[in-house]
Order: structure tokens, then sequence, then C-alpha cells
């Protein structure tokens, strides 16, 4: 994806990365990143945390006015609310716990 | 926390799973387009690469390689009508809230309070991961998407990568 990021900005169109994956995107180097410490999957927050999610989105969209450096790579300050680990694809006990309330 | 690791984590898991090693690619510099017009008066898409597809098309295959579609997303399409087909990440919380990963409601809410000029004719799906052969990304598929983006009068992508 910041391949394709490079490829749109070098063909004439700004862009902005949001990222989970910061080492990632410190390797592929995208014109301009937002670092979010979130899980994958959550990069805007919460379903239903309309406030967060606008809050994120705002953040990327002013970044690509801020912007000087190409690369730049900002981490946002806001934090995840728990620990969290990569994603296996085995369900966690909070997923299994999800699913059988549904 | 610590950022997670990814190249690590994702190189064991999916080197497990008979995937060759994956290379990222390595930038010192990156290419620079200046953004000419306040965010008001920007025409804005999203590009998401998270296996999301409209209903009524086919689904992502999550365990592809070298998967150069890219779907075009209709903004007004309400954002229940979705199917995430990624075995990447946990699309739990995405799968009720699309916006989680895909904000497209609240991009288009940021059009309705002007804070941009418009929502872009068509968001994009695509880019899986597991891309190998990056070359074709550069000299192929991502300029056709980029002709595109052209076409609707983008000035602004928002791309995010899951």
């Amino acid at each position: 994806m910041g391949l394709v990021a490079r490829v749109v900005e070098d063909m004439g169109i700004p862009t902005v990365t949001v990222s989970t994956g910061r080492d990632i995107t410190a390797l592929v180097r995208p014109p301009r990143s937002l670092f979010v410490n979130h899980p994958m999957g959550n990069t805007f927050g919460r379903a239903g945390d309309r406030a967060l999610q606008k809050e994120i989105l705002r953040a990327a969209l002013d970044l690509a006015v801020t912007a000087t450096e190409p690369g730049v790579l900002v981490d946002l300050p806001h934090r995840w609310d728990e620990d969290f680990v990569f994603f296996t694809g085995e369900a966690t006990a909070e997923a299994r716990e999800r699913q059988l309330k549904k | 926390m610590e950022p997670i690791r990814y190249v690590d984590a994702l190189n064991n898991k999916y080197g497990a799973m008979g995937f060759p090693p994956y290379q990222w690619s390595e930038n010192d510099t990156a290419p620079w387009t200046a953004l000419e017009k306040p965010l008001s008066a920007c025409t804005v898409a999203i590009l998401v690469s998270g296996g999301i597809s409209h209903c009524a098309a086919v689904p992502f295959n999550p365990d592809a390689r070298n998967d150069h579609r890219v779907d075009a997303i209709d903004p007004d399409a309400p954002s229940d009508q979705y199917q995430i087909h990624d075995s990447y990440y946990d699309h739990a919380d995405a799968d009720r809230d699309l916006n989680c990963i895909f904000p497209v409601d609240r991009l288009a809410e940021l059009a309705a309070g002007g804070e941009i000029s418009a929502v872009a004719a068509r968001h994009w799906s695509g880019f899986m991961g597991r891309t190998y052969n990056r070359s074709k990304v550069m000299n192929e598929s991502g300029p056709a998407f980029v002709e595109q983006l052209k076409a609707d009068g983008v000035d602004l992508l928002v791309a995010i990568p899951a």
C-alpha cells in the first residue's frame, strides 16, 4: 500500500497514509504517514466511536496540509486503551465471548 | 505500549504457511507532490487494502499472492453493505462498523460540514498484501489506478493499509 501511495504521489496527486504498522511504514516510506498505535483493523478506533474515527481522519487530512518533508512519519499521540498483540487469526477469548453473545 | 514489530511477525506467520520470505521495499527517500489547495477546496478519495468488497461483488481472496485487484467503491452505498475477507488482521469491529478501517461515513460528514470540498466520485479497495511482483505495481497496476483518480479530479488520497 505504501508502494501505491508512492506511485500516486509520483504521478502528481498528494497522499497521506494512515498506518498501524510502524516498522513497515518506516521501511517503505510513503510520502506522508500518520502512525496510529492501534490494533490493525482498528486504525480509526472501535465500532461506533464516531468522535475518535473523525478525530483520526482529521489528523490525517491535516498532515497533508502541514507536512513539508517527503517521507515524514508522524506518531499520533492517541493511545489504545489496552495492550494488544499481533493478530494470528486464532480467536481471542474476547472474540469468542462476542461470538457467543450473537 | 511499544508498536508491534510486524515485519518479523508477518514473516514468521506466513513463512509457517509456506509463503516465501517477504522482503519489504526499503526506501531512503519519498516522492512528493505539494498539496496546493486548502482542504476546504479538496476532493478526497480513500484507498483501503483490507479485503473489503461490496456484498454484490466477488469476495477478496485472503490467501492470494500478487493480487492487483482494486475495486471502485460507491461512496453513497450504505456502509453496512460490505464484506471483509482478509486474514491479516482482526476485522471483528470493522465487520460491525466499516469506519473502523475505511472511514467513508466520517469523510462524508467532513464534506457535509465543509471541511473538505467533496468526497470523490469513487473510493477504492484493493492492492491486498503479499505482492511479490512489485515492479507491476510501479509500472502497471499503480499507474492505471492513478489515471482513475485523475479522471475523478482527486486532489488528495487517503491510503489505509490493513
